[in-house]
């Protein structure tokens, strides 16, 4: 029997793809790279889950986990040939309560329609990715996902209070709890975001927030990226920590204006987009004194969302600046780094050098209330050499970013992408307590073999010597 | 005694006098540095001598009973490295106070939301233990503020994870792994926590139903019920403290005072899911324990002077059976200090294995011996 015959053996022959042609879908996410897929399942319920992890078990055959596929680090893209378990069809949404404030939903629940459904309940689920329409749930948990909202209220992390997960031997466990603080180890916390390495999430009990009462948002626009640097940095040290503070520069309100037609001031250095949410006493305080800010730093004009479809508006401005670059040039690769929100500025300014020296077009739109820049590059990869280019000024942004004490990645995850920069941030020896950490989950290498850590990190000699009548450890 | 010998060579000047109120060992070490730390560390783990991890003291009671050969207290990693006002992070050592931490912050309108009353609690203390304080309601947990660790395991390696940035998903979590961990991987040595800024305005209402007033209010800060009455602490701008007092529609006290430490001898964690808190407190009544319920949380401290083991262990099956947990906070007793463990906790024990694969650090402490 090949792995094809025993997967159809569990799921039949409509669920499991192995076509070439079918197998296109599932060979790249939304970044830029591609690998190759053996077969890819679509199982509906977690026991059908752990008989496709045992069957590739047995036949030597990694298993890569995959939600909608919009992920930009290659965390679904495998590095070697593999089984793919595509989680859409998981898709439930189950005892909702609106007392603790929970529910459990399939990890193929899109992002956005899990707020949809709580709506009417006055509750929604906090982190917002830009792709939150089509994103899953489980790809979030996967990759930590954030998203403008995160600002305030965390990522995906602080808002999944437990997942039930298929291990790498098929054994289902369930981490975390609708109580808190459940007895022993937190692996909860160490499974999102580990991009389907440690075991396959097939439920997560997600916590939901409540609607605030008054919202207000209000885009400020400046005659330079520093000053609304400066005013993002005010606004903190105010006192304020706004629900999203968001900034874009003017290449990137250009594109987006092309796109949505929003009114968005297409003269502007720089935009930020602010919100605040809560009682209305609140929020119209905390609103004014933002405007105050803005205005000291030197604002040239203050838009204040006057009802619910401009708020809309903007924040479809806001969130469509990707599909906006992707009218305007043939390809672009975006990037995600974080910085101490200090040094936005520094950055940022070296970001602008690096597009400079290497040719090509720049466009910023980011988390700026915590420091996490999306420097996007838009490029046509037909030209001969763009392509090369693209990627070595990518990586000396990141570069730069470490540099002024940032890191890697704010919220897209390490992936494939980001794998061989790891041993910028971290030590050889934290490399090794994370390989071994992962080991703990997945001794054999089943589970999206070659993503988040580079090659060689499990080598650390920790030069324990053995106890007597004991193998060297 | 030839171990002490040559441990007293390798951490010269690090050997203390025994700590009052730790459990009676023959060597207790206080190390002034990671480095020393981890000497420590690899040296027992060498040659199979157990640690365990001393703080302010507060939270040992906490877990499965450890019989320690060396006992390492915090009290010399005591500083505070580093505060990054305008970032809003600050980077700590884990002997550094909470009373201490909280009031340097406070000079900036700052605050690291860390347990209110801490006497002696220690940051360290708090993070092993993974206690959050009253404001959980409306902050999360202290887990969610650990932005970066730097551990020495179990075998003596000195591991950094996370990084100094309010929002990061670069590498593993170890952070959010080593909170609450209690010391089972390794010595907690540094940490990171993300801050958040003070409000302007704090007030504190008495309400007559907790369930409704949970419904009602916009993100409190707590809502505590005790046997003598449930109120809702609020916090934000005076026009939002004002707003929200009227809604509650009771008289507003201005300020905090948060509940008092509760008297006696056996204190447990009841948690349940938050819903279930008011079914809960119906069961402690009829026992007649002292408690504090944070609502909306699912938290609720009781004292157990007093109360049989039968009914601690009705009381247990009550909180499993909502899907929580019954766990001793303080104090010794007859009482299994953690009930069933968890459905992973062949887990556990491979992950504990990974950073401490001698099992000398705080062994057996967690649900399940691990």
């Amino acid at each position: 029997m090949t792995l094809v015959d025993d997967l159809r053996a569990i799921l039949g022959s409509d669920r499991v793809h192995s076509h070439p042609l079918e197998l296109l879908v599932y060979n790249k996410d939304a970044g830029v790279t591609t690998g190759e897929v053996v077969a890819a399942v679509l199982p509906e319920t977690t026991q059908e889950v752990a008989a496709c992890v045992r069957v590739a078990a047995r036949h030597g055959v990694p298993v890569v986990a995959r939600g909608a596929g919009t992920g930009l680090a290659g965390g679904a893209v495998p590095t070697e040939p593999a089984l793919l378990i595509v989680l859409t069809r998981i898709n439930e949404i189950w005892d909702v309560d609106t007392v603790a404030r929970t529910a459990w939903v399939g990890p193929g629940v899109i992002n956005l329609d899990l707020s949809r459904h709580t709506e009417p309940l006055g509750l929604h689920y906090a982190p917002d990715p830009s792709s939150q329409a089509a994103c899953t749930i489980g790809g979030n948990v996967g990759a930590n996902a954030g998203g403008p909202h995160c600002l305030a209220e965390g990522t995906t992390v602080a808002h999944i209070l437990a997942v039930e997960m298929v291990t790498a031997d098929g054994d289902v466990v369930v981490l975390g709890g609708k109580a808190p603080d459940p007895p022993g180890l937190d692996l909860r916390g160490v499974v999102v975001g580990s991009e389907g390495t440690l075991g396959i999430v097939t439920g997560v009990l997600v916590k939901l927030t409540q609607n605030a009462p008054a919202v207000r948002t209000l885009l400020l626009t400046f005659d330079s990226i520093q000053e609304a640097a400066g005013t993002v940095s005010a606004i903190v040290a105010a006192g304020i920590i706004p629900a999203a503070l968001e900034m874009m520069d003017r290449p990137m309100v250009v594109a987006v204006e092309a796109f949505i037609n929003a009114g968005l001031p297409v003269d502007a250095e720089a935009v930020l987009l602010a919100e605040v949410v809560g009682l209305e006493a609140g929020v119209a305080a905390e609103s004014q004194t933002i405007e105050r800010i803005a205005g000291e730093q030197g604002a040239t004009s203050v838009r204040i969302a006057a009802d619910d479809a401009e708020r809309a508006l903007l924040w479809k401005a806001r969130k469509s600046a990707f599909g906006a670059v992707a009218q305007a040039a043939p390809d672009y690769y975006l990037h995600d780094t974080v910085v101490p929100r200090t040094a936005l500025v520094d950055v940022i300014t070296e970001v602008y050098a690096i597009g400079e020296r290497y040719d090509v077009q720049m466009l910023n739109v980011f988390h700026a209330g915590d420091g996490n820049l999306h420097p996007l590059v838009a490029y046509d990869s037909r030209e001969p050499g763009k392509t090369e280019q693209v990627r070595a000024a990518a990586e000396e942004m990141v570069r730069v970013s470490v540099a002024a004490g940032g890191s890697l990645t704010g919220e897209h995850g390490v992936g494939l992408e980001k794998r061989d920069l790891m041993p910028l941030v971290f030590a050889p020896v934290d490399l090794d307590a994370q390989a071994r950490l992962r080991e703990a989950f997945d001794p054999e290498g089943l589970l999206n073999p070659g993503k988040i850590l580079p090659r060689g990190s499990r080598c650390y000699d920790y030069g324990l010597t053995a106890l007597p009548g004991e193998a060297a450890p | 005694m030839m171990l002490r010998q040559e441990l007293a060579r390798l951490a010269r000047g690090l050997i203390a006098d025994p700590i009052a109120g730790a459990p009676e060992v023959e060597i207790t070490v206080v190390p002034k540095s990671y480095e020393d730390a981890a000497a420590v560390l690899e040296f027992a783990a060498t040659n199979g001598l157990r640690v365990m991890f001393w703080a302010g003291g507060n939270h040992q009671d906490i877990g499965n009973q450890v019989d320690p050969d060396i006992v390492m207290s915090t009290a010399g990693l005591n500083r505070i490295v580093a505060w990054q006002v305008e970032d809003m992070t600050v980077v700590v050592q884990p002997g550094v106070t909470v009373a201490e931490l909280e009031a340097s912050l406070q000079q900036k309108n700052q605050t690291a939301v860390l347990p209110e009353a801490p006497g002696t609690e220690t940051v360290g203390g708090v993070v092993a233990a993974g206690l959050s304080g009253w404001r959980r309601l409306r902050y999360g947990p202290t887990r969610d503020r650990m932005l970066e660790v730097r551990l020495v395991t179990g075998d003596g390696r000195l591991v950094r994870g996370g990084g100094r940035l309010v929002k990061n998903v670069t590498g593993y979590d170890l952070p959010r792994l080593v909170t609450g961990s209690l010391g089972s991987l390794g010595l907690i040595a540094e940490m990171c926590l993300k801050l958040w800024p003070l409000p302007e305005a704090q007030a504190t209402v008495r309400v007559d139903d907790p369930d409704r007033a949970l419904a009602t209010a916009y993100r409190p800060l707590a809502l505590i019920a005790t046997p003598h009455g449930t109120h809702a602490y609020l916090a934000g701008t005076h026009a939002e403290v004002e707003a929200q007092c009227a809604s509650l529609g009771g008289e507003a006290g201005e300020g905090h005072r948060w509940p008092e430490p509760m008297v006696g001898s056996h204190e447990l964690a009841l948690r349940v899911p938050a819903g279930d808190v008011t079914a809960q407190l119906r069961l402690l009544a009829d026992l007649g324990c002292d408690y504090q319920a944070a609502y909306g949380v699912g938290e609720v401290k009781l004292v157990a002077d007093g109360v049989t083991l039968d009914d601690l262990g009705t009381l247990r099956d009550a909180a499993e059976s909502a899907g929580g947990s019954l766990t001793t906070i303080r104090g010794k007793s007859d009482f299994d200090p953690w009930g069933t463990p968890p459905s992973s906790v062949e887990l556990q024990r491979r992950v504990k294995a990974a950073f401490d694969p001698r099992r000398i650090a705080n062994p057996g402490i967690l649900p399940g011996g691990v």
